[in-house]
């Protein structure tokens, strides 16, 4: 696998209040990986990507980028190749026009005009709304912020994007839209964390998942490994995908020979059901 | 009563029917085109000093701590849409706060002056109340002499051990009174009555917008205090971190 | 007129919260938003362009309509700013009149008290005995106020000639170029985002007070007022922290620098503008 992209040791943060959001935070992100990051609202999912991206600084470990341990001095450089992208669209839409927005970002890298203006118009193609390209974000629909949102992060370049909870408040015609944006990122190899709380999605997307608890990791694998163990899922309260309860319970039943292989989509589900 | 004076008795009375039926204008801006060139310059000229202080005052404050830039416009933003909100009211009429003296208590009169300079500037391109000619003359009022008044009588009652809460309804109010005269003295400065002069004019504005601004000083002042103990209801870990702003203590 | 106006509050007695939309503003684009003017800048056919041209020609025949203080001049104005906004900009007559309409109750107040004076003499062309003292008016001062009116709805037009054609966020980088400073400008375009913001906020919180009977009577619609307001207050404060961090996000570092399009604006633009103008002064001239 090689070098890891982001190298996270022993993070810790707190808030002004005293209480710790993340605690003993260890983690390797490699290029190309999908990883979901799961757990309970306040578990400290946001707090991470924060400190992931140099938002706020944590009071104690390290975080190296590509080898370098990052400080004061080169916190640009992290802000730059890791994009988040915000919950809520309103807390992260400052321009008043749908260009500026999606310029924002390659504006403060100091870019020239002309590219600028490049990556805003290839960004909004990419995001399918090169139309609203002069339209004010408060005459917009939530959906269509949503994809501002995703624009403005696809236009800075970053090598890892984040996704903070991205289909909150979304319709299911705006959430299948974002899942195909996120396959079309997948598909030419950006590495992307998504945090939210629908593990079907995490089963159906996800290579990897980290799950949080109370600021801790509680476990980093193969979201079929943690869905597995009965004791994370305790710990975490996160349900089991439907797809492997479906596929305990025709074991149980004694439908389906018990090969423990369970089916990672509907489609491989009804192909293993037609072999049978 | 002759022909010339029944007339003139029909207008008057069709007209303040027509008074009684309108919607009141927000607050009392001075429209747009209303001021001869002299008086805009004037008034604007005034304001400079203040602007100048309250500009300086934010600089200060986002130089020490870069993150209240977004604070601060947001409480721009609120008391904009503060003043746009239609007070309840029986009758139907459509009242308006300033939101100005509310600014002034919680975040100091300076920094109000900027705001409310902006917020006026808003309140003409976005909402067509008041007007970019007019715009010193407005600023004087609503922005700087009565946040001023306010902020004076707040600190007066806090001094004199007055309850808290009528101490804000006397700054609230009070400072409303004080925009509504000094608005109608900017008005009678530009047009004296022919007969008696600036002053004869200013109470002629003065009766003339009485009837809808003492009514709206005294809710301006109710209001404030509702919404300042909703504040320390809700929000008490909130105002003390805004405590840079002049606090609320 | 009355009846129109309660018939408005009737439509959407859940939008008159933002109490943006005044109630005499009948003409509606979306559900419960905020300004209307802002709406149709964008909509407008001259949008795009150039915005420094829209700005000052609206600022020069707005200070023109006030210094040379002329009726001609001022009618002149009325006509042209009617033209630029109605068949250059596409926007509805109706649209159009129902925003001049908008300070009319001001104007009309204003422009009385200039017009009345008070006597203990039956001066004037008009007076009316009233006990001790007469009001009175005359045929001059009549004329003043008709002037007035005029140019105040002139001044009104030029003005609107911008508002209705330039969204905020150009004006504010017109602002920018002419050397307003810097942190004035970058405060104004938050402002500007963030009002969208707290008014949709308001909105919602408007709704669901009104859902749970918070505006039953007089007593608890005031209540219910102050509570969404301090409420709509801490709201905004969280914003505010979370704007920062996702500003800082796409590495904001203290600067507020947006991307602008050029628009350019032609020479032929100008020279109607130029003769526009020096048409207003030869009016002036002729009829001073």
């Amino acid at each position: 696998m090689g070098e890891p992209i982001l190298k996270i040791r022993d993070l810790h943060y707190a808030y002004g209040n005293g209480t710790p959001a993340l605690n003993r935070i260890d983690a390797d992100i490699y290029e190309g990986e999908k990883i979901a990051v799961i757990g309970s609202n306040g578990a400290g999912k946001s707090t991470f990507f924060l400190n992931a991206n140099g938002v706020l600084t944590p009071d104690r470990g390290e975080i190296s980028y590509r080898g370098t341990i990052i400080n004061k001095k080169n916190l640009k450089e992290l802000r730059k190749n890791i994009g988040i992208v915000f919950q809520d669209a309103d807390n992260q839409i400052i321009a008043s026009t749908v260009m500026a927005e999606v310029g924002f970002g390659p504006m403060n890298l100091k870019l020239p005009k002309e590219e600028v203006l490049r990556r805003v118009e290839e960004a909004l193609t990419y995001m399918n709304i090169l139309d609203y390209k002069d339209r004010p974000p408060h005459y917009l629909s939530g959906g269509e912020k949503k994809r501002v949102s995703i624009a403005d992060i696809i236009a800075m370049k970053s090598e890892i994007i984040i996704f903070d909870e991205p289909t909150a408040g979304l319709d299911p015609l705006n959430t299948q839209m974002l899942e195909e944006v996120l396959d079309k990122l997948g598909s030419e190899g950006k590495t992307m964390l998504i945090s939210t709380h629908d593990v079907d999605f995490v089963y159906r997307w996800a290579e990897r998942a980290i799950v949080f608890s109370q600021g801790k990791i509680i476990a980093d694998g193969t979201p079929l490994k943690i869905f597995q163990s009965e004791e994370i899922l305790k710990k975490a309260n996160l349900k089991r995908p439907t797809l492997m309860e479906v596929y305990d319970l025709l074991v149980e039943k004694h439908l389906l020979e018990d090969t423990k292989a369970y089916p990672t989509s509907t489609q491989a589900f009804k192909e293993m059901l037609g072999n049978m | 009563m002759n022909i010339k004076e029944k007339g003139f008795f029909i207008s008057i009375t069709a007209i303040s029917l027509l008074f009684g039926i309108l919607p009141v204008a927000n607050a009392m801006h001075i429209m747009e085109g209303y001021l001869p060139v002299g008086y805009c310059i004037a008034w604007g000229a005034i304001c400079i000093p203040f602007l100048v202080v309250g500009y300086l005052s934010i600089k200060k404050t986002i130089a020490a701590n870069r993150k209240s830039i977004t604070l601060f416009a947001m409480a721009g933003a609120f008391v904009f849409v503060l003043s746009s909100l239609k007070i309840p009211s029986v009758t139907g009429s459509c009242s308006h706060m300033t939101g100005t003296g509310l600014g002034a208590i919680l975040f100091g009169p300076a920094a109000v002056s900027i705001l409310g300079i902006i917020v006026l500037i808003f309140q003409a391109i976005l909402l067509a109340h008041g007007g970019l000619t007019t715009l010193g003359a407005n600023t004087f009022s609503m922005a700087i002499a009565g946040p001023f008044v306010t902020y004076g009588i707040y600190k007066l009652c806090q001094l004199l051990k007055v309850n808290k809460y009528v101490g804000i309804f006397l700054a609230a109010s009070i400072g409303d009174l004080f925009t509504y005269c000094v608005t109608s003295a900017e008005l009678a400065l530009a047009y004296p009555s022919a007969t008696g002069g600036v002053l004869a004019s200013a109470l002629k504005f003065l009766a003339v917008f009485a009837p809808t601004q003492l009514p709206l000083a005294i809710i301006e002042g109710i209001l404030t205090v509702v919404i300042i103990m909703g504040l320390e209801t809700y929000a008490k870990p909130e105002l003390t971190k805004i405590g840079f702003f002049g606090g609320n203590k | 007129m009355s009846t129109i106006a309660l018939k408005g509050e009737h439509w959407d007695g859940h939008t008159h919260g933002d109490g943006i939309n005044h109630r005499h503003h009948k003409i509606r684009h979306k559900h419960g938003e905020g300004s209307s003017i802002d709406f149709y800048a964008y909509a407008s056919n001259i949008r795009d362009w150039n915005p420094a041209f829209k700005v000052s020609l609206s600022m020069l025949t707005l200070v023109l309509s006030i210094v040379l203080n002329n009726p001609y001049v001022s009618l002149a104005v009325i006509v042209a700013m009617g033209y630029l906004t109605i068949i250059e900009g596409g926007l509805s007559i109706q649209a159009y009149l129902s925003i001049l309409m908008i300070p009319i109750s001001f104007i009309l107040l204003g422009t009385i008290t200039i017009g009345i004076d008070f006597s203990t003499q039956p001066i004037g062309q008009y007076n009316l005995h009233l006990g001790f003292f007469y009001v009175f008016t005359s045929l001059a001062k009549l004329k003043i106020m008709f002037f007035l009116m005029l140019k105040v709805f002139a001044a009104i037009s030029a003005m609107e000639m911008m508002s209705l054609s330039t969204p905020s966020s150009e004006i504010i980088s017109v602002m920018q170029r002419v050397h307003v400073p810097k942190l004035f400008t970058e405060l104004m375009n938050l402002i500007y985002r963030y009002i969208f913001i707290l008014i949709d906020v308001n909105i919602k919180m408007r709704n669901s007070a009104n859902s749970r009977l918070g505006f039953c009577d007089i007593k608890t619609s005031w209540y219910t007022f102050g509570k969404i307001a301090s409420n709509l207050l801490i709201v905004s404060f969280k914003k505010a922290n979370a704007y920062y961090d996702a500003m800082e996000a796409r590495c904001y570092d203290g600067d507020l620098i947006f991307l602008e399009e050029d628009k350019k604006v032609t020479t032929l633009q100008i020279a109607k503008a130029a003769v526009f103008v020096s048409f207003l002064m030869l009016l002036w001239g002729f009829t001073r």
